[in-house]
């Protein structure tokens, strides 16, 4: 070999080397939780599945700002409402689904169907497409018709929650193996260690950044964070409060869910909405804030964030006043309320950080003011049967711990299940509420805004079918290579387009 | 020979039938994986939909009858969770296992008997009092401290070792570590009980007076007739990580058996959960049969006794 083969070979490796050193710097690792079970686009709204695959691999027609509530387009570049009933959307021209197929409206027709399909179990339509009917038609090669069998003046927002995958995607059966047209592909999946995405070149935005990624997953929340520290990985999700010690690194953020206790409001002497007052005012939530939940938590006066349509930033939250929890136990006492009798706090274990925690804090100020409090903690699938209907008629009066997660923009996707006198874990029955509601829920703009805040002032301050905690808030730990802010989005997607290196 | 492994063989089918009754309607006594499958805020409609579709409203023995019937036709059913065959994940998820249990049990194994031996040679020596502690220490010692603590020392601390994932040999280190050091702890303190009773023996003190090296005293002779009991304990141990060593597994990534069986169990994934019971009840029957084979080997009066 002569002397300038050497060299050129040498040279080859070099620029080899530094491109590699390049495109790997470009990577990014990803620690997750768990493992994804599936990579089902339909499944996207599973927060496991959502942070892979949301606006990653399969995008939406629109796409919600979970910090503002606001819909822009996505796939969508307008719609319109034709009836109360019909809807027109235009679809963005030009776009590839990564398999090379275009992206146009009969390919959207057959995601909707495949989406819908009750064999497939989708949670994207169990979540928010279930109660009514609705049905795509394309009506030219980038319009197309939606119907729905009741008015549902949100479908925009709904449809932001709909993965698009491609139509050669299977009909009726799962996928781990998923298409559609965002920034990134999906390149392979070795299940129980890592996934891997690539950037797609035919992608229709801006080309991101990040050349890739690679998701893994680690259970134990020490070993996220150490990841971090080491250099192993960049952004680890979930991490606990007592790992969330490096505050260059660890980002607390709103996480879309609200803590409370529901009330069982038709037991016992939680039947008087003077003693549901009391739990309220019984409650020291400040003792809790920075002891055993993080410091960042929000006391909450409804289940919705003040960044979802219809909030109400009027209630203000019950005062920590154990003299006027007395007061009112004591007047429910002498109407012949038995205030006496036992209350049983049933709570869930690892609902979230510190639960046990915060039910035993709960338990002694209950007892402070009177009340015989007993404790009972329970797994996910025990819990589940208490929240939903049908309720155990020999039933104890009980104050279920809750947690509820909302990040998709209005009070919709939270008020019927909960208060609704239908909804499947509503312990209320309260004519003006399901009015308010209903009226809500086929209103738009600001008479849609103020029928909801309207229903969660009549809830805080006549109902009171809840002891408000908090706005809960999660830990990112966050590597130095990039720049990147955890938001409330945060829990159900991380879009990788959306990083950038320092 | 034959005639006990068909009597083990005719016995471990047995249990193995009456393993997975058990855990067929014990599952199902935890209630409808339903709950756990749909979102919260899912209709009752859509709740009994997808009941009926996976024939959760079926009589159990209906259900039953249908996993038997899957069984014969070597169908352990679909993850629900999963959308595949539960199989599948549970054949990706073992071999993981095996590999771990396998060199841990190797490594544990080597260092029991060296220790343990050394450790007989001279009882309450300073090496055998020594020995002692450490192995109680280990003995005792909680895995999953274990494992945070080496984390925080070797991978955060010194940048040494990997914090976890799967990979080459550095990859195995920690877990490797922390899971001997509750087997080197106990089979340590078995190899010296019995390596003490048995250099105390007739035939090693007859081997001494012929002249016959202390070396070849211990490891030559006392050692094979004192590995027995270590057997048993060895695959006792072996037993308990073919289950999965969940602990292990779940701080480090790996994705073996005991990581995926206790999230099925969780997550009321009933087909997952049973081919994980069959799979580990199969290859712990088959190791039984491979230890009560080395007893012979180790004892020929065994051999003899069972021919």
């Amino acid at each position: 070999m002569g002397k300038h083969s050497k060299y050129s070979i040498a040279l080859i490796a070099g620029a080899c080397s530094v491109a590699s050193s390049v495109a790997f710097a470009e990577q990014v690792t990803i620690v997750l939780d768990t493992e994804p079970e599936q990579l089902e686009l339909c499944q996207s709204a599973r927060s496991q599945v959502g942070k892979v695959v949301r606006q990653n691999i399969g995008e939406t027609l629109t796409e919600i700002d979970p910090s503002t509530g606001d819909i822009t387009p996505r796939l969508a570049t307008s719609w319109t409402q034709l009836e109360p009933t019909k809807w027109k959307f235009e679809l963005r021209e030009g776009v590839k689904f990564h398999d090379g197929s275009d992206f146009d409206a009969d390919a959207l027709v057959y995601a909707i169907q495949r989406t819908l399909d009750p064999d497939m179990a989708c949670e994207n339509r169990v979540k928010y497409f279930d109660g009514f009917e609705l049905t795509a038609k394309a009506v030219g090669p980038h319009t197309v018709e939606l119907s729905t069998s009741d008015p549902v003046p949100i479908l925009p927002t709904l449809m932001g929650t709909m993965a698009i995958m491609s139509p050669s995607t299977p009909m009726g059966e799962p996928s781990r193996a998923p298409v559609g047209t965002g920034p990134y592909v999906f390149a392979a999946w070795e299940p129980g260690q890592q996934i891997e995405l690539e950037r797609f070149d035919g992608y229709w935005g801006d080309t991101p950044q990040v050349t890739g990624a690679t998701y893994v997953w680690r259970g134990e929340s020490a070993v996220r964070a150490a990841m971090i520290e080491t250099g192993e990985a960049d952004i680890a999700a979930n991490i606990a409060i007592q790992d969330a010690t490096n505050p260059e690194m660890d980002f607390s953020y709103l996480n879309s869910e609200t803590s409370r206790l529901r009330i069982d409001t038709q037991i016992g002497a939680l039947e008087d909405v003077r003693v549901r007052k009391a739990l309220n005012h019984a409650l020291d939530r400040e003792a809790l804030v920075g002891s055993i939940l993080p410091q960042d938590v929000i006391l909450a006066t409804q289940l919705v964030g003040p960044s979802i349509n219809g909030h109400n930033p009027n209630p203000k939250p019950y005062s920590y006043d154990p003299a006027l929890a007395r007061q009112l136990l004591d007047e429910a006492r002498a109407d012949g309320v038995d205030v006496d009798a036992g209350i049983v706090l049933i709570g869930r274990h690892n609902i979230y950080p510190n639960a046990f925690e915060v039910m035993q804090a709960i338990q002694a100020m209950y007892a402070d003011v009177g009340l015989d409090v007993s404790l009972t903690m329970t797994e996910a699938a025990e819990w589940f049967e208490l929240l939903v209907k049908p309720f155990a008629e020999d039933r104890e009066p009980n104050l279920l711990q809750s947690q509820h997660d909302n990040n998709n923009g209005d009070a919709v996707f939270t008020v019927f299940a909960k208060y609704h006198s239908d909804g499947g874990q509503s312990t209320i029955s309260d004519a003006e509420v399901d009015r308010l509601i209903e009226e809500a829920g086929k209103a738009t703009g600001a008479e849609r805004r103020s029928l909801y805040q309207e229903m969660f002032a009549r809830l805080h301050d006549e109902i009171v079918p809840d002891v408000y905690m908090f706005h809960m808030v999660g830990f990112t730990r966050v590597g130095p290579r990039l720049n990147f802010q955890p938001s409330i989005a945060t829990n159900s997607e991380l879009q990788l387009s959306q990083i950038s290196l320092r | 020979m034959f005639h006990r492994l068909a009597i083990r063989t005719a016995q471990s089918t047995l249990a193995l039938a009456g393993l997975l009754l058990l855990v067929f309607f014990l599952s199902r006594l935890t209630g409808n994986p339903t709950d756990l499958y749909l979102p919260m805020s899912a209709s009752l409609e859509a709740r009994e939909a997808f009941a009926e579709k996976h024939g959760f409203n079926d009589p159990v023995l209906q259900q039953f009858l249908d996993y038997v019937r899957g069984i014969l036709q070597f169908d352990l059913g679909d993850s629900i969770f999963q959308g595949r065959p539960a199989i599948d994940a549970v054949l990706e998820a073992f071999p993981v296992t095996l590999r771990l249990a396998a060199v841990t049990m190797a490594l544990s194994f080597t260092i029991a008997v060296v220790v343990g031996s050394v450790a007989a040679m001279r009882p309450n020596g300073p090496f055998d009092r020594l020995a002692s502690v450490l192995t109680l220490t280990s003995a005792s010692a909680p895995d999953f401290w274990i494992a945070i603590v080496g984390i925080l020392v070797f991978s955060v601390g010194f940048g040494l070792l990997p914090t976890s994932g799967m990979g080459g040999p550095l990859y195995w280190v920690l877990p490797v570590l922390v899971l001997s050091v509750r087997p080197i702890g106990l089979m340590t303190q078995v190899v010296r009980a019995t390596m003490i009773s048995a250099l105390a023996s007739s035939y090693a003190k007859t081997a001494r007076a012929k002249g016959v090296p202390e070396r070849r005293v211990v490891f030559g002779h006392a050692l094979p007739n004192s590995m027995l009991p270590v057997v048993t304990v060895a695959a006792d141990l072996t037993a308990g990580f073919i289950n999965g060593a969940v602990v292990v597994e779940t701080i480090f990534g790996w994705p073996g058996i005991g990581n995926l069986m206790l999230s099925a169990i969780v997550q009321r994934d009933f087909a997952v959960v049973q081919a994980c019971i069959l799979v580990t009840a199969l290859a712990i029957f088959v190791m039984n049969v491979l230890v009560d084979l080395s007893y012979g080997w180790f004892d020929p009066r065994i051999r003899e006794t069972s021919t």
